[in-house]
């Protein structure tokens, strides 16, 4: 693949991101091929060192923000007509709060999720403060009265403790999990914004 | 090696290597390139988290019937490389111990 090529393929490659994010990758990778092909590379050669330019494009997707996408979606259909722009304006009571009320199942949604994350660890807690209070309940009862039923409950209290071990690594595990998936929510989101440009 | 580590430790060898003179986007990945490779798609990334958190400044300079973009580094970058000299002083002591731990 030559120069030119290159470039047409990577500017079309991030169609939708802002105008000047790619005006500035075009500039960077141009200058690259051209400071490659000074110490006596060929064209080709300076080209194929980039990798994939699919790679190139998640990479910069991944490190541009939703918002800037976002905004640059709206921002480039500047060409609203009259009859949208009336639409819009009778439309607005009923769009908007259709609008919230997306947007608010959506984070209730989310929230939801952190809730279900959030009582894991305070189970995990409940398991630690009552073991806590085993071990201490015991000692006492074990000195002060009945030495059987104390020896019982700092048994409980170390069965409690191995719970809230158990109970700890799944807490890690699904907080991780809900991160990863908010992550990827991203992503897709900031795909399907801009493969609407180009389809 | 941890992605966000990573992130940062790129970040002050890209401030390092513009800290003595500008340099330009091909010669940093040459000068880095004995010591940690460095693809075009990541400088890029780097070179303009560096400029919108100010560690760094843009100016075009013409070069053979070119423009060349050459990067200059801020009061702010010259301090981000002097607290990661700190913070890493501690790393290295600690590795230092591990090692004799080890041969021991």
């Amino acid at each position: 693949m030559n120069k030119q090529e290159f470039l047409a393929e990577l500017k079309a490659g991030l169609a939708g991101l802002p105008q000047k994010d790619i005006e500035d990758q075009l500039n960077f990778y141009s200058e690259m091929i051209d400071d490659r092909m000074e110490e006596g590379f060929s064209e080709e050669k300076a080209v194929s060192t980039f990798g994939l330019i699919d790679e190139i494009v998640k990479n910069l997707i991944a490190d541009t923000s939703l918002i800037k996408i976002a905004k640059e979606r709206i921002n480039s259909k500047t060409k609203f007509n009259i009859w949208e722009i009336i639409l819009l304006v009778l439309g607005s009571p009923i769009w908007i709060s259709i609008l919230i009320a997306a947007v608010t199942v959506i984070f209730s949604l989310y929230i939801s999720l952190w809730s279900v994350i959030v009582s894991f660890w305070s189970i995990f807690v409940s398991f630690i403060g009552a073991s806590l209070g085993m071990i201490v309940g015991g000692i006492i009862i074990l000195c002060k009265s009945d030495f059987f039923i104390g020896i019982a409950m700092i048994g409980v209290c170390f069965i409690l403790a191995g719970l809230s071990i158990f109970t700890f690594y799944g807490c890690k595990l699904s907080t991780k999990g809900i991160l990863l998936l908010t992550k990827k929510t991203a992503v897709c989101i900031k795909n399907a914004l801009l493969k609407k440009e180009t389809a | 090696m941890d992605i966000q580590l990573k992130r940062g430790l790129l970040d002050v060898c890209v401030l390092a290597s513009i800290k003595n003179e500008d340099s330009y986007g091909y010669k940093i990945i040459k000068d880095l390139n004995p010591y940690v490779k460095l693809s075009e798609s990541t400088l890029y990334t780097i070179l303009k988290r560096l400029e919108t958190s100010n560690m760094l400044t843009v100016h075009t300079v013409e070069y053979g019937g070119r423009l060349r973009k050459y990067y200059h580094i801020t009061k702010n970058g010259i301090k981000r490389i002097e607290d990661f000299k700190e913070e890493w002083q501690e790393v290295l002591s600690i590795y230092q111990f591990v090692i004799k731990e080890e041969e021991r």
